[in-house]
């Protein structure tokens, strides 16, 4: 018998309580649904349920935090469908912040664009309780319950601006590719299921252990499927082909949101079900990932050189980051993980700031924003152009940045798992990101606008949101940058809790 | 003045305060209005300067460790502190630098029109840096600064740089960036191959020296990847072309600190830190074979392009190429002498390049040509600038009586003890410096006028003189008394040399020991 | 020690204190030529004093060890200790007394020559310079403190030549001058590291005292250093190959070609010979190549200065010529000899020049007068001065008398000594016998051109054109005065070292005994038989009048026409004219190739092409195309990203199923 706050975990208020933050969510989306529906699709109402699904972001961020430093963690020994672990709750705080950045950052951007769909801060809720299914998530079943939460929620929101073409075909194509993705990723499930006899992730973890469960091809294919369904959602390469037509075309703010908040669901997933599933069985997957992270550093980083467009450049950046992040997963190890919680964290914060200064970028907040029109940016706003260039630098990884902490997080995890080679490339392929991070900073402090007027209409007016997650994004990557300690712990207790250790003994919770 | 200073607990808070110092004079530069800017950042490095000044009575020559130690935890979960201290080497790497500083704000004071804020509150972010790269003894601490001054640099390169400056910035950062991410995967590497053995993971400086052992069969990656970092700032022969570009674009300030600090920083990487963590990969046979032949190469090499360079500022930057290769040389050789020389060296680049470059700001600010054709006869209108241009001049060409020559004259007689060949080469450098700066000079200071723009440029200003001032002062008496200095490095340097020269006995092999065959 | 010796510092500092001084002036008030005047003449004139002082005081001191007189360290590094410490001997104080002297005298001349010219207080600053670094030359007590006089005054020569600078051809001589002693310099520098490595100390007391113990006699080791140290030589003394600098030095003031490139900077290398006399006699082969380069030197440049016009040039070459003759004097271990033709040398090419100088002085201020552009310095422009320029004329023939070896005067001794001394040698070698060849013959020419240029330039009929005429006259006392001093010098200055045969023979060679003692053991014993000695005089005699007859008796001064319409040369006249071409030589096989070198092979091909083209930039454009071409794979068509990620999925199962 299991308590736990007085409440026993079996019974249905003690899951209540496991999972309060998605509830709390979930409640939050229902009601601004709600009011949508009620409300005629104008700005006031637009506001008003954008300031309604703050709220309760907030209030999810807040127990999750509580959760966090009450400890509050599962039994030992109890096969539960989603944790209670450190390493739950640093993602759940990952998607909150990004869910909410978006949030600020839309306020201003949807008026802006005349996209008048209050149900668009309802799908972004939606599509982050999928993501928080997902990071919790210590059964496949349950996983791929969230990410498909997730992805149906984002498919929509891609194509949210109904009048753009681009945008349309962004939706689409995500959608085909996604379906297509799902299929494999849930076809892996079913094989491992048939494999392993079951589908959580610490019973697999324990068969491996003990030897039983062969390393049959049907193990293997469904690890590989696994691999391929949720490397399909991390764009790594080459599963990635769908990131740069779907980042460029859909709103920016979602753009954002997906290349954060999505992608680092994304990670979640696959470090859980490879470190915690699998990790004992290193030899099924390390290799392949290895393969992954090579390939998707190369092409994310080399691609990106030839853009002109910066939203597509930061869409190819993404992926390259998706490479490092690879890196991390490849490890293997707990150090990884602690590697990959605290990478995505910062990845997070530089890459929403700078769709974040990008959604105000465009002529007219219009897609096509080439690295020129950035020109002479320092000199009308000092400011952006500042907080640009340390999201840049930042994710160039340079030293008195967050970016620079992770990076040689992830390099240490890589050497300490013996991955030198990961390593190398890891840092070769940096040097050639800085082929097209400081074109960015130069366009910014080193040219003279090109034509002037050209952005003058969008004038880089920040929102008051968008200012606030733009400045204290900006603020938190030099902090963490420069006293990374605290953070830093916090990953390693997040890394730490993908080992479970003692080994779970098996109690089968009876009434 | 020593016991003054330690009555002030001077050794406890310098070099905190002068790591300090910059930073807040940078913020106080950003608030204060744009014309007094340079004033607040002059007087700011000279306050500096003055507390640096203190080191060279607290420094005690006779001990060859670290000294004026400060360490403070950072990251203490994975062993990384903030620890900074000084030694003989570093000593006069900190005291250039605090010297250039102010010199290098009084050369942009009319140069630099734009911008002023920025760019002076970049200069004390810069000095920060350099400071900070040559009193770490952390490594990570290391390679935080040696990153970091990169930016500043960029930054005053791309944005006051001249016609292509964009493309010698980015090129500047980039093949920096090269070498010094290389340097940080070994810098881990050896980090967690230590802390596994060891179990105490720690980027301590003297922790990684104690247990370098551990990574023999790592050593020559590892002394590559750093080598690889060191020799592209140095920059030696074939890491070098970014120097050209960089030096032409840069403002003359700039310059004087790209040649007179940053290129220095490779070659105390090396003496610092690529040498010591990985002595056998350093002296083996092959290896150190290389990098003499390397710096050989520059110096001839070096020299040579230069005499044929149409422009002033690349004949300086390609001199440097020349001069730096002394320097690898001395250090590779090994020998008291020819390391304290080296050191030497280090210092006298500092000094004359710094003053070169000034004197080619000081005409490019009349005349706003580098070209060396523009000029000629131009002595008659500025004989001031003819005879300390000449004079600087003839210090770079290692005349006795000047720097130059106690420091190529210490390397070559120390380097010819053990690579006899390779300095005996070398010492051929000296022709040809002595080619290509007086035929400059001769095209800029003699002949006849080309023009009559020339025949009334005006002379030297005060300002100009007072920049120059303290350079010649230091070419005469390294020059002519060099004893103080040379008194402070040899404890550090002979200590230096004893444990490279047991690491290569190690190893069996005879390179980099003094052997007198005619005793 | 001798108190005075103490003093010798000073000697020093004084020079110096003149270049500070009179440099400030050049600076703030170049129109107080009074002061500067004063200045730069007193401090010679007092730094004289305190020498004789000196000199006296070691003269009568009993002891023959040198003084060291240690001022401060200068580079103490390991077991290296070079001090500015220095070495007052017999050796350093007959340069102390050439030096000074002849200085103060070529000083004086310059107020005159001078006083027109607008750098006047620049020229006296740099020459009270050079005078100081020539004195820490023959006074400093290790190698290192030697070659910083060494440098200092090549570069005191280099500003000098192109003291008027505005001209390029004064500028480029300058320059020339630098690097080709720059050439010697790096062979200096080698022997003293190899010096080093041998003894592991570089001042000459201690080199000297372990020598014996770390070099066998004729081994390769010493053999190599001398032969480097000698390298410095041909630099500094300008002898072949690397003369060719001192003809165009003669781009300097007349008064600067008097003191710098004849009495004092150029016999620094027979200076260093004379002084590490016991390295070179412990390597006969370096010896023999000194003595061979010095007496094909000698030849050499006589046979060009026969058919030189500007009155300099011939002076230049005569220098070079008489240098060779202190090479094979101090080559054949003679080094007393070497030692005295180098002062007695000093006076009578002193006098020459400023003889010369004294008639171009004259010729510039008549075409002054006129504002005729002619040549001042081309002897076809001249003829019959005698009788505008008597004193000039008269110690003229005097120094001309003495050069050409007449008997009586110094020239006559001091050349003879080393011509017997070579002859004595050829008991051992005949090479010795072809050097006294060489020599002899040398001697005759010698006596030819110095008759031709006295010929030309101060008899036979006036070319200077009718206007000029009567604006020739006599320099100023203050130019015929030092004059005087350096002819009686010419004169009289055999009576130093008189040959064995004479009464009082040889005081020189007793004074310079306990410098050279150290040698005497390495050389053979090589005397003459007075009988021998009577001939070889007469063979001197002869040849010297034979060549002033043979110049009187063939050239014909009335028949000259001026420079502007004289004749082309042709045959072997013009290869003299032209030095041999080895200028053009030197120019299009050193020069040239290697400018080539770098500018197009090194710096256009390797360095922006090949290094910074291809493997910079390339690098960088390759990686970019391949993102490029990347970049298309990115067709935005669905089914191709299908195929894209199929491919993937097969690729990763079979990776797995493997």
């Amino acid at each position: 018998m299991i308590r736990l706050f007085g409440v026993n975990l079996g019974s249905p208020g003690g899951a209540a309580l496991a999972l309060l933050p998605e509830i709390l969510v979930i409640a939050t989306a229902l009601v601004s649904m709600l009011v949508a529906a009620w409300r005629h699709a104008d700005e006031r109402a637009q506001r008003t349920v954008g300031g309604l699904s703050l709220v309760g972001l907030v209030a999810a961020l807040v127990v999750v935090i509580w959760f966090w430093v009450a400890g509050l963690s599962a039994a030992v020994g109890i096969p539960q469908m989603v944790t209670l672990d450190p390493f739950r709750y640093a993602l759940d705080v990952v998607f909150l912040l990004g869910a909410i950045g978006t949030v600020l950052l839309s306020l201003g951007y949807l008026g802006r664009e005349r996209i008048l769909i209050p149900e668009y801060y309802v799908l972004l809720l939606f599509a982050t309780v999928g993501m928080m299914l997902m990071g919790g998530a210590s059964d496949l079943l349950v996983l791929f319950l969230g990410l498909e939460v997730m992805s149906v929620s984002v498919y929509v929101l891609a194509g949210i601006q109904r009048r753009s073409a681009v945008s349309a075909e962004a939706a689409l194509k995500y959608f085909l590719l996604g379906a297509f993705a799902s299929g494999f990723l849930l076809y892996g499930i079913a094989l491992l299921y048939g494999a392993t006899g079951t589908t959580n992730l610490y019973l697999i973890n324990l068969q491996l252990r003990g030897g039983a469960g062969d390393h049959g091809l049907m193990l293997v294919f469904g690890v590989a499927l696994l691999l391929v369904g949720l490397g399909f959602k991390v764009s790594a390469a080459p599963f990635h082909m769908w990131a740069p037509d779907v980042y460029d075309g859909s709103p920016t703010p979602v753009t954002g949101y997906m290349a954060t908040a999505v992608k680092a669901a994304g990670f979640a997933a696959l470090v859980r079900v490879l470190v915690t599933g699998f990790g004992d069985a290193p030899g099924i997957w390390q290799h392949l990932v290895f393969w992954l992270a090579i390939l998707t550093m190369l092409t994310g980083n080399l691609v990106a050189l030839a853009q002109r467009n910066v939203k597509r450049m930061l869409a190819y950046s993404s992926i390259a980051h998706a490479g490092y992040l690879l890196v991390a997963v490849a490890c293997g190890t707990a150090l990884g993980g602690s590697a990959l919680v605290f990478y995505v964290f910062a990845y997070t914060l530089m890459t929403l700031g700078a769709f974040g200064v990008l959604g105000v970028a465009g002529r007219g907040g219009e897609r096509e924003v080439r690295i020129d029109d950035l020109s002479g940016l320092a000199k009308r706003r000092p400011w952006v152009a500042l907080a640009m260039a340390i999201f840049m630098l930042s994710l160039l990884g340079f030293p008195g940045t967050a970016g620079f902490i992770g990076k040689w997080f992830i390099l240490t995890a890589a050497l300490g798992a013996g991955q030198q080679a990961l390593a190398i490339v890891l840092v070769l392929t940096s040097v050639v990101s800085a082929g097209y991070y400081l074109p960015v900073v130069m366009a910014m402090y080193m040219k003279d606008e090109a034509e002037p007027g050209t952005i003058e209409q969008a004038g880089y007016r920040l929102g008051a949101g968008a200012r606030a997650v733009v400045f204290a994004a900006a603020l938190l990557i030099v902090a963490f940058g420069v006293w990374p300690s605290q953070a830093l712990s916090l990953a390693n207790q997040g890394g730490k809790a993908l080992r479970p250790a003692p080994p779970p003994v098996i109690v089968l919770p009876k009434d | 003045m020593t016991a003054f200073l330690n009555a002030i607990g001077y050794g406890h808070w310098v070099l905190d305060a002068l790591l300090v110092l910059p930073l807040l004079a940078a913020l106080l530069v950003m608030v204060t209005p744009e014309r007094h800017a340079k004033h607040v950042a002059f007087w700011a490095t000279v306050v500096e300067f003055v507390v640096s000044i203190g080191l060279w009575w607290a420094f005690d020559p006779h001990m060859s460790g670290m000294q004026f130690e400060v360490i403070r935890p950072w990251i203490a979960a994975y062993g990384i502190s903030y620890h900074v201290g000084v030694d003989g080497i570093s000593l006069f790497m900190v005291l250039l630098s605090t010297l250039t500083m102010p010199l290098a704000v009084l050369g942009s004071w009319k140069y630099i029109t734009s911008k002023e804020r920025a760019y002076y509150a970049l200069m004390l972010v810069l000095t920060t840096g350099m400071l900070g790269v040559f009193m770490a003894l952390d490594l990570f601490l290391f390679y935080v600064f040696w990153e970091l001054m990169l930016i500043p640099m960029y930054f005053i390169i791309g944005v006051w740089g001249g016609s292509r400056r964009l493309y010698a910035a980015i090129k500047f950062f980039i093949y920096t960036f090269v070498g010094s991410l290389l340097m940080l995967v070994a810098i881990l590497f050896v980090y967690m191959t230590v802390g596994a053995h060891t179990g105490v993971y720690s980027f301590a400086y003297g922790h990684l020296l104690a247990n370098a052992g551990l990574v023999r069969q790592w050593t020559f990656w590892l002394f590559g990847a750093f080598a690889l970092a060191f020799a592209i700032k140095v920059p030696m022969f074939p890491f070098h072309t970014w120097l050209p570009d960089a030096h032409v674009e840069a403002p003359t300030a700039g310059s004087v600190i790209l040649a007179g600090i940053l290129l220095k920083m490779g070659t105390y990487g090396f003496l610092r830190f690529a040498i010591p963590l990985f002595p056998h990969a350093a002296f083996d046979p092959t290896v150190s074979a290389v990098v003499v032949t390397l710096a050989v190469v520059g110096i001839i090499y070096g020299a040579l392009v230069a005499m044929v360079q149409p422009d002033f500022k690349k004949l300086i930057a390609y001199s440097s190429v020349s001069h730096l290769g002394f320097v690898m040389l001395g250090i590779w050789a090994v020998t008291v002498q020819s390391v304290s020389g080296a050191i030497i060296i280090m210092i006298n680049h500092g000094i004359s390049t710094g003053a070169l470059f000034l004197l080619v700001g000081m005409i490019y600010e009349r005349r706003h040509s580098r070209e060396i054709a523009v000029y000629g006869g131009i002595a008659r209108a500025m004989p001031m600038f003819a005879a300390i241009l000449t004079l600087v001049s003839l210090s770079s060409i290692g005349l006795p009586g000047t720097n130059g020559f106690v420091g190529e004259f210490l390397v070559l007689l120390g380097a010819f003890q053990t690579h006899p060949w390779a300095a005996g080469i070398a010492t051929s450098g000296v022709i040809f410096a002595a080619a290509y700066l007086l035929w400059a000079i001769q095209r800029v200071l003699f002949n006849r006028e080309p023009d009559a723009e020339n025949a009334k440029l005006p002379e030297l200003s005060k300002r100009e003189l007072v920049v120059l001032a303290p350079l010649v002062a230091c070419i005469l008496w390294i020059g002519l008394y060099p004893q103080p200095i040379l008194h402070r490095i040899e404890a550090t340097t002979s200590g230096w040399v004893a444990q490279m020269q047991r690491a290569s006995h190690e190893r069996g092999s005879t390179e980099g020991l003094v052997v007198r065959d005619d005793r | 020690m001798p108190p005075s010796v103490g003093w010798i510092w000073l000697v020093v500092l004084l020079p110096f204190a003149g270049f500070v001084a009179n440099g400030l002036l050049s600076f703030l008030k170049p129109s107080a030529k009074r002061a500067v005047s004063t200045i730069g003449v007193g401090v010679l004139v007092a730094a004289f004093g305190l020498a004789v002082a000196v000199v006296l005081g070691v003269a009568r001191d009993p002891n023959d060890a040198p003084y060291l007189i240690h001022l401060w360290n200068w580079l103490p590094v390991g077991d290296l200790n070079i001090g500015v410490t220095f070495q007052v001997d017999q050796l350093s104080s007959v340069m102390l007394m050439v030096i000074t002297g002849v200085g103060t005298l070529i000083h004086i001349f310059s107020i005159g020559y001078m006083r027109e010219d607008d750098g006047y207080a620049r020229y006296f600053a740099y020459l009270n310079l050079f005078i100081f670094f020539m004195l820490i030359l023959v006074l400093g007590a290790s190698f290192p403190l030697l070659f910083v006089g060494w440098e200092g005054v090549g570069l005191c020569s280099y500003l000098l030549i192109g003291f008027w600078y505005t001209e390029k051809a004064n500028a480029d001589a300058g320059k020339k001058a630098f690097i080709m002693n720059r050439i010697g310099d790096f062979g200096f520098l080698i022997a003293m590291f190899m010096i080093y490595r041998a003894t592991g100390t570089l001042n000459f007391t201690e080199v000297f005292a372990t020598a014996p113990q770390v070099f066998q006699v004729a081994g390769p080791a010493i053999t190599a250093i001398t032969l480097f140290l000698f390298l410095g030589c041909t630099g500094k003394s300008a002898q072949i190959p690397l003369y060719t600098w001192l003809p165009d030095a003669m781009a300097g003031p007349t008064p600067v070609s008097a003191l710098i490139h004849a009495a004092t900077m150029v016999t620094a290398g027979v200076y260093l010979v004379a002084r590490t006399n016991m390295l070179f006699a412990m390597a006969p082969v370096s010896s023999a190549v000194v003595a061979t380069v010095g007496a094909v030197t000698a030849l050499w440049a006589a046979s060009i200065a026969l058919k030189q016009w500007d009155i300099k040039k011939v002076l230049a070459y005569s220098t070079v010529s008489q240098l060779g003759y202190m090479f094979l004097g101090v080559g054949v271990g003679a080094y007393a000899s070497g030692v005295f033709h180098l002062v007695t040398h000093a006076f009578f090419k002193a006098l020459l020049f400023l003889g010369s100088g004294s008639v171009i002085h004259a010729m510039h201020k008549a075409y002054h007068h006129t504002h005729r552009h002619d040549d001042a310095q081309d002897m076809r422009n001249m003829g019959g001065l005698r009788h505008w320029m008597p004193w000039t004329t008269g110690v003229m023939w005097v120094a001309t008398l003495a050069i050409a070896g007449v008997p009586g005067f110094s020239g006559f001794f001091s050349k003879d000594e080393i011509l017997a001394a070579a002859f004595a040698r050829g008991q051992e070698h005949w090479l010795f016998y072809l050097l006294w060849v060489l020599g002899t013959v040398a001697a005759f020419l010698t006596a030819f051109y110095m008759a031709r240029l006295m010929l030309y330039t101060f008899h036979g009929p006036n070319r200077t054109g009718e206007a000029e005429r009567e604006h020739l006259h006599e320099a100023p006392w203050v130019m015929t005065g030092p004059l005087l001093v350096l002819a009686a010098g010419s004169a009289i200055g055999g009576l130093l070292n008189l040959p064995e045969v004479l009464p009082g023979a040889g005081w020189l060679e007793h004074w310079l005994a306990p410098v050279t003692s150290g040698s005497g053991l390495y050389l053979p014993e090589a005397a003459l038989a007075h009988g021998t000695e009577w001939t070889l005089l007469l063979v001197a005699t002869l040849l010297a009048l034979g060549g002033l007859y043979a110049a009187w008796h063939f050239l014909k001064p009335e028949a000259l026409t001026t420079a502007a319409e004289a004749p082309a040369e042709t045959g072997f006249g013009l290869v003299l004219n032209r030095k041999y071409y080895i200028d053009e030589i030197y120019q299009g096989v050193i020069v040239r190739p290697l400018v080539w070198l770098s500018d197009r092979l090194l710096w256009r091909t390797v360095d922006k092409g090949v290094i910074d083209g291809a493997a910079v930039n390339g690098s960088a454009w390759a990686l970019r195309g391949l993102g490029w071409v990347g970049s298309l794979l990115e067709s935005g068509a669905v089914g191709w990203y299908v195929v894209v990620f199929v491919t993937g999925v097969l690729g990763l199962l079979y990776f797995v199923a493997r």
